[in-house]
């Protein structure tokens, strides 16, 4: 009997270790400062979906939210329906972190989206190997 | 040149391995998924919204802005000031720009996209504004709120051009105060209990929700609105989340909008002659 489960987990899981291989590798490599902040996003979005993907446990699985509650219907909640809840629900702590974590890369990305567009606005060029030379005055 | 790449992706593939063995020989990995949660997820999902342990709970349904603004809320607002000083560095790069309304774009796009981008810009922020106030109750909050408001922003720059936004008011120091004046609220809310507990002579701590038996005082979470009967709004969630989508929409708005500058304002305003 072949665990297809942990053949397709083992997969996925390698799958996105490969797209960070492939993100870090592009980021050393690639000359165009766009490409290397688009690089840099995918690299961050990857590590999000694995940091969620910690949170997954196996069988029925919900989201981390008490059903049934709203603005004027909220009766109170014992701890047996809770406990209840807490075998389908997903781990919440992995989603915190990864909304904390996509604020500070959007507020990096917007940063850096700045400093390469006064960059190219000075200079004419995204290209790190120009962009050296026309620094120090080499090439025009 | 190219022995260089090449070593460059060994280098790579190389950390990638020691960080799947530090992974998987801690049991962070584990494949295929645990049977059940583990225990610290056990306890949060076990306690934020039950109503016999309220010397511990948040009041709300929804354990993720629970934690977010609540078990974890100077984590939070440690988050959010690294986000505004972001966006005022990038400001900062292009300090000096004026906008002058008779160069901006209002061309924008065809009739059609003209026309769709209108109908749509009605419907996003009425998502984005209920995403924002239902973020203690349904999956969102005021982030997620003012990002999906962001869009909107974004689009009509886009498609209707920069002088669109410009012409209904949306200058730069009107967005800039809008966003300060989240920021303004979110550090009231965290101090108030803090200062009435001084001023009443009771413990209060800062970012205090719910009371506590050795600190009685807190923001309640039910409150009655005469017709709707007792509705509940969960302490100081729903305030916080409503400053972060002010900040947070007004913010990246702003940022947009500087961004869709004409060339000639950039250089000017970042100095660059």
């Amino acid at each position: 009997m072949i665990d297809f489960s942990a053949i397709i987990w083992g997969y996925i899981y390698m799958v996105t270790i490969g797209i960070i291989a492939m993100t870090i590798y592009g980021m050393a490599t690639r000359p165009n400062i766009v490409k290397k902040l688009i690089l840099l996003s995918i690299l961050s979005d990857t590590g999000n979906l694995i940091a969620v993907m910690l949170g997954v446990h196996s069988g029925v699985i919900k989201p981390p939210v008490f059903p049934g509650i709203s603005f004027t219907n909220h009766e109170e909640v014992g701890s047996d329906v809770l406990k209840e809840f807490s075998k389908s629900a997903v781990d919440p702590i992995p989603q915190v972190l990864v909304v904390t974590a996509i604020v500070i890369g959007l507020a990096v990305l917007v940063f850096l989206g700045y400093v390469s567009l006064l960059l190219y606005q000075k200079y004419g060029t995204l290209d790190v190997r120009l962009l050296e030379k026309k620094i120090k005055g080499e090439a025009k | 040149m190219k022995n260089k790449e090449i070593l460059l992706g060994v280098l790579a593939g190389l950390i990638i391995l020691a960080l799947v063995y530090l992974l998987v020989s801690l049991a962070i990995i584990i494949v295929p998924p645990q049977e059940d949660n583990r225990w610290l997820a056990s306890w949060f999902l076990e306690t934020t919204y039950n109503s016999e342990r309220k010397e511990l709970w948040s009041a709300s349904p929804e354990v993720v802005t629970s934690i977010l603004w609540d078990y974890r809320g100077l984590d939070t607002v440690y988050e959010t000031s690294v986000f505004f000083f972001a966006i005022i560095g990038g400001l900062m790069l292009v300090r000096s720009v004026k906008i002058d309304p008779s160069k901006l774009g209002v061309r924008g796009m065809s009739v059609i996209s003209k026309t769709v981008t209108k109908i749509v810009l009605v419907s996003i922020p009425v998502v984005a504004v209920s995403v924002a106030l239902h973020g203690h109750l349904t999956p969102g909050g005021g982030f997620q709120g003012g990002s999906i408001f962001a869009v909107a922003s974004l689009l009509a720059i886009v498609a209707l051009g920069v002088g669109f936004l410009y012409r209904r008011g949306w200058s730069k120091v009107r967005l800039l105060g809008f966003r300060t004046m989240g920021l303004i609220i979110i550090s009231i809310v965290i101090m108030a209990v803090f200062i009435t507990g001084l001023t009443i002579g009771a413990t209060g701590y800062i970012m205090q929700n719910q009371w506590k038996p050795w600190a009685p005082i807190g923001y309640g979470y039910l409150i009655n609105l005469g017709l709707l009967g007792n509705v509940l709004y969960s302490g100081s969630l729903i305030f916080l989340n409503i400053a972060e989508f002010l900040a947070v929409s007004a913010g990246l708005s702003l940022a947009f909008i500087i961004m869709a500058l004409p060339r000639e304002e950039l250089i000017k305003g970042g100095d660059l002659e």
